[in-house]
């Protein structure tokens, strides 16, 4: 299955604008993004605490859908997905 | 010195003559009568009333509950060295009214809990947010809902922006869309950052009175100065939300 990956600010300068990755079907948005970060050790430092648990309020959205509100990091992706990637903003 | 201006909002006065030629004077009349919430003025706020005031939204309630500090002044540009130590909303309903005598300008001196958002909503027609944090926000999108009261968010954070805005029963709310609130901090703010997605919100609330364009709605408008770039990102309404969803407040009643 194909999936693809927009990265905002922070992310964006580590992984790239927009990824495309061809993924065997069934994995997680959890074990993606862990697979991810093996490649890149300094987005697992950004998203990652060192206890391995994702950083709170970094914004995962799959086609518009915060993980907050799917599975968590469980949540299974599809073929097709289209994952946002964007560190929170709420000064004004 | 100027002329001495009649104190009323004409749709046809010389001073919009700009905007009529996209709006027309139609649109200007929507514009006369829509009553606008500002919440918070603070590097958001401060920009986003000067431009609603400027275009001639007839009714400006601008609510928050601080008083100017001197670090604010990089940003909050309707404000000046002089104003120091006075309340936000007394200074800009002050000098908005300045430029121009034609708009009705309330100033609320109080924080949005949800002891207050109810009255402070009263007779408004569109919520714009220009909060400084999520806690707030929260409140302010369950009162959009229950009383049916289109909304736009903004918010920044250094070269960061985000500006959306929401349809009660039409789109995603910003419940649907953001689990937490982030734990308040000192964020780091320019005036440039607050000056583009203010604009970006008085821009949407001219398309949300008027009719006119496509909303920023389900969409997220993202601004990442630091590369130079603008983008959005599709949002969607979750279904359990715990406000516009199925099981969520006041589902299907109108409440005004």
């Amino acid at each position: 299955m194909k999936i693809t990956i927009r990265a905002f600010a922070d992310y964006r300068e580590i992984i790239g604008k927009e990824v495309e990755l061809v993924l065997s079907e069934g994995k997680t948005i959890g074990a993606l993004l862990s697979d991810i970060c093996e490649r890149y050790p300094e987005l697992r430092r950004q998203m990652f605490a060192q206890t391995g648990e994702l950083k709170e309020f970094i914004n995962i959205f799959i086609n518009g859908r915060n993980i907050a509100f799917l599975d968590n990091m469980g949540t299974l992706l599809v073929d097709g997905d289209v994952i946002a990637l964007f560190p929170p903003v709420a000064g004004g | 010195m100027g002329e001495k201006r009649e104190k009323v909002n004409k749709p046809d006065d010389e001073r919009y003559n700009r905007q009529n030629l996209i709006i027309g004077s139609d649109g200007q009349e929507l514009l006369r009568q829509s009553r606008i919430l500002v919440a918070g003025v603070g590097g958001l706020g401060n920009v986003l009333a000067a431009y609603l005031v400027a275009a001639g939204f007839g009714y400006l309630r601008l609510v928050d509950y601080d008083r100017i500090e001197i670090s604010n002044l990089n940003r909050q540009v309707v404000f000046q060295e002089i104003d120091v130590g006075r309340e936000k909303t007394t200074v800009a309903k002050e000098r908005l009214s300045l430029l121009n005598s034609g708009i009705r300008i309330e100033g609320i001196n109080r924080t949005i809990t949800d002891e207050t958002v109810d009255e402070l909503v009263q007779g408004i027609d569109l919520i714009v947010d220009a909060l400084d944090n999520f806690s707030a926000r929260f409140i302010l999108n369950r009162a959009s809902f229950t009383h049916r009261i289109p909304f736009i968010h903004g918010a920044v954070r250094g070269f960061l922006g985000q500006a959306t805005t929401f349809i009660p029963d039409r789109t995603a709310c910003l419940q649907c869309l953001f689990a937490k609130s982030p734990p308040p901090e000192k964020f780091s703010i320019l005036g440039g950052t607050c000056g583009v997605i203010a604009s970006v919100q008085a821009t949407e609330a001219i398309k949300v009175v008027t009719g006119k364009g496509d909303l920023l709605a389900d969409r997220l408008f993202f601004w990442d100065g630091l590369n130079g770039e603008a983008t959005t990102i599709i949002m969607k309404r979750n279904p359990n939300c715990e406000v516009c969803g199925e099981h969520g407040l006041a589902q299907g009643k109108d409440l005004r």
